[in-house]
């Protein structure tokens, strides 16, 4: 009944962790971004591990949790300000069971765990999702929002529209775990 | 349209079995399981609309601070700390300096030359630009912002008019409800009574044409009451009523002049800007005033029969973990439907994608959007995952077979079913559910087929019916696949749903400890070793098939 979703070997690199990455994403500054393990970044996602912090030493500009998804044409930027007069970039968290949809543009500065977030949404600077939100197709969250536990927000600018149910946790885990293991190369490449 | 499995609570009927499901309002029935309770109790489940629902713990959903339930109060049901929203868009405000460190803006240079000698900071929506300076809110340093607002709200005329009348009914109150338990209360001359006489002549006195509230003498015994028990005082208000009307009021002479010299629809604030306030505001954009945000809450929810608690909340606000979570995911199978003919056309699609797209493809493509066509038979699955540690036994009806008190006024419908369900008529198992699959290796659960057919040995078996579309179709892990088959009659339209009564037989305690699993469910198949601890519980469902294509419409014999 869980169809397979089928890609072309040859598009995919997988790491040990299980992540599978996309030939097509473009991925700036790897040895920033850290992932978790079986994430997918789909073909198309910009992911920017480049726009890091000015300074000395390594940063992690940019880091997601387990079991996540990059949508087709998702552009993830760290969020960045000006701050007593300096510019600065900002890192940008991600927990696990996250799935961002498809051309949605993320600049966060954290997404909890169990975050869903739909299909061409902007998430504004600075933005703080909690835990087991969600977030529907089309909405637009204005930068330094804050989305709270359990919320479904939607609309123009993004704002509350209900509470999700409280068994939310448990349906967004068995969902992307679901994803993950549906995602698979195409049988007659094995 | 959908494809789709809902679970029956049965509050909001008299009987236990649910309305026939092309009853429009039988929607109002059928909730996902995700959203459904289960009391252990009652043994029953229960659903949004049937729970009693308890606040646990009011936050900010902004700053997402606790606020403890003495405060809310005080603080009126809002955020006392440094949230507010913005009254054009509902978005957050943020405070900034009327000084930005760069003054690119043009906008900002009149703001700061109106407000000279004002203090410095006001608040500023970043989605639609408006900011409080053009209500004239700015305020002296950054913090405490919401204290120097409610000072605002609290002086507002309504709001001290208010006060006022809480405070004059207040002593009242207090008497009454210490009495309450009075039999008098049942009555409509009861302790209310007077208050209501107190305030209608109130009414009558500040605006003319309101006539005294005088149903039936009723307000004259009251007050005889009132006189007897408790005086009250003859309310004076603070403003006359017709005089505070004049520039806030809805329908005031002033609005009828500002909407004659309406130039942009714009000047006129929205309904849904107007009616967050708790007075009524003012027509004019210009008018309107940041908001301090509304606090959410945490809530609990109890069973409305034995009033068991059915969730409760962490005490932390953004904790997603309860204390108490009874959902009925975890005590009943989730079943889901699928069409294997939309899927064998959404393959057929994929595949000739390349090719030009023919006629069959055009059928494909109504199938694969979950179509039937009348007159045909189709297949369909149902997969049962079973929630419980325990292998369980379910059995299935077809609702109209079931309760033939209900059938009765389905009359109404037409003479004929429009269309068959076949079920599998015996009882099937299904697995008991383990921990382990939930853990890293669970990739082989949904794997290629060769996999599991070697793993779990258990496919082979089913595999030699061949292509049964009736009956047991797979079995994996704590998932069982039946099939079911439907046949439409030939002028069959409309959306295919039918209720389904699930039943099933589950061991209520678990006293010996069973080794292994998979070698105990496949015997429990064959044995049917009814143990005397076994318990039955059946609920309905509503299965959804999607939409029937009528026979008009263009299609292609293949």
């Amino acid at each position: 009944m869980a169809q397979p979703i089928y890609y072309t070997r040859a598009e995919y690199i997988e790491t040990d962790t299980g992540n599978k990455v996309s030939r097509r994403a473009t991925i700036a500054g790897p040895q920033n971004i850290i992932l978790g393990g079986k994430t997918i970044i789909s073909s198309g996602a910009i992911i920017r591990g480049d726009l890091r912090r000015t300074g000395p030493g390594h940063a992690v500009v940019i880091s997601l949790g387990r079991y996540c998804l990059i949508g087709e044409g998702c552009v993830m930027r760290p969020p960045y300000k000006t701050y007593r007069g300096n510019f600065n970039y900002y890192p940008m968290k991600i927990g696990d069971h996250v799935h961002i949809g498809a051309n949605t543009i993320v600049e966060a500065a954290t997404i909890g765990n169990h975050v869903e977030i739909g299909k061409n949404c902007v998430i504004g600077k600075f933005t703080i999702i909690k835990d087991c939100a969600k977030i529907a197709d089309n909405t637009v969250i204005p930068p330094n929002t804050v989305v709270p536990a359990m919320a479904l927000f939607g609309g123009s600018p993004g704002h509350f529209i209900e509470d999700l149910p409280e068994s939310t946790q448990e349906i967004v885990e068995a969902q992307t775990k679901q994803y993950y293991t549906r995602f698979q190369p195409l049988p007659s490449e094995r | 349209m959908g494809l789709g499995v809902e679970y029956y609570c049965p509050c909001l009927a008299a009987t236990p079995h649910p309305p026939p499901p092309n009853l429009p309002s039988s929607s109002h029935s059928f909730h996902p399981l995700h959203n459904l309770f289960f009391c252990e109790e009652c043994d029953a489940v229960r659903c949004n609309r049937c729970v009693f629902v308890e606040v646990s713990g009011y936050y900010c959903p902004n700053c997402l601070f606790e606020v403890p339930s003495a405060s809310v109060r005080a603080e009126k049901n809002r955020c006392a700390r440094n949230c507010f929203m913005c009254p054009n868009c509902s978005n957050t405000l943020t405070v900034v300096p009327s000084d930005p460190p760069d003054t690119g803006d043009s906008r900002n240079s009149p703001i700061v030359i109106s407000t000279v000698g004002e203090p410095p900071f006001f608040l500023y929506c970043n989605h639609c630009r408006w900011d409080s300076a053009e209500v004239d809110i700015t305020f002296e340093k950054p913090t405490g912002l919401a204290a120097q607002l409610q000072k605002f709200e609290d002086s507002a005329p309504e709001s001290l008019e208010f006060e006022r009348l809480k405070e004059h009914f207040e002593p009242f109150l207090r008497a009454s409800n210490s009495n309450a338990i009075q039999p008098t209360n049942s009555s409509h001359h009861g302790q209310l009574n007077p208050i209501q006489a107190a305030a209608s002549s109130a009414l009558s006195r500040d605006i003319p044409g309101v006539s005294k509230y005088n149903p039936l003498g009723r307000s004259r015994s009251g007050r005889e009451k009132a006189a007897n028990r408790n005086e009250i005082a003859e309310y004076k208000a603070r403003v006359e009523a017709g005089a505070m009307g004049l520039n806030s009021g809805s329908g005031a002479e002033g609005d009828v002049e500002f909407v004659k010299h309406l130039e942009t629809v714009e000047e006129v604030a929205a309904l849904n800007q107007r009616w967050v306030n708790s007075w009524p505001a003012s027509l004019h954009t210009s008018d309107m005033k940041p908001l301090r945000i509304p606090l959410h809450s945490k809530k609990s929810k109890r069973c409305p029969s034995c009033r068991h608690i059915l969730i409760k909340p962490e005490q932390k606000a953004q904790s997603v973990r309860y204390k108490i979570k009874l959902v009925a995911a975890n005590y009943l199978p989730a079943i889901s439907v699928s069409l294997p003919h939309a899927q064998a056309a959404l393959e057929m699609m994929k595949r000739s994608a390349g090719r030009t797209g023919s006629a069959a493809n055009e059928e494909h493509s109504l199938a694969a959007a979950g179509g039937m066509i009348a007159g045909k038979t189709y297949p369909f699955h149902l997969s049962f995952t079973n929630p419980l540690y325990d292998p369980i036994q379910v059995r299935l009806h077809v609702q109209r077979a079931v309760p033939p008190i209900t059938v009765v006024p389905e009359g109404g419908k037409a003479p004929r079913a429009p269309f068959a369900v076949t079920l599998p008529s015996s009882a099937f198992p299904i697995a008991a559910y383990a921990e382990a699959w939930e853990y890293e290796d669970d990739e082989d659960m949904f794997g290629d087929e060769d996999d599991f057919e070697g793993a779990r040995g258990l496919k082979d078996r089913d595999g030699r019916g061949k292509t049964r579309a009736v009956g047991v179709l797979e079995r994996r892990a704590n998932v069982t696949v039946v099939g079911g088959e439907i046949v439409l009659g030939k002028e069959a339209k409309g959306a295919v749903k039918f209720n389904m009564l699930v039943t099933y037989t589950y061991r209520s305690d678990d006293p010996e400890p069973e080794g292994d699993i998979e070698g105990l469910s496949p015997s429990k198949a064959h044995g049917h070793s009814k143990a005397p601890e076994m318990k039955t519980f059946s609920f309905y469902t509503l299965v959804e098939l999607g939409n029937i294509i009528p026979r008009e419409d263009p299609k292609m014999d293949l």
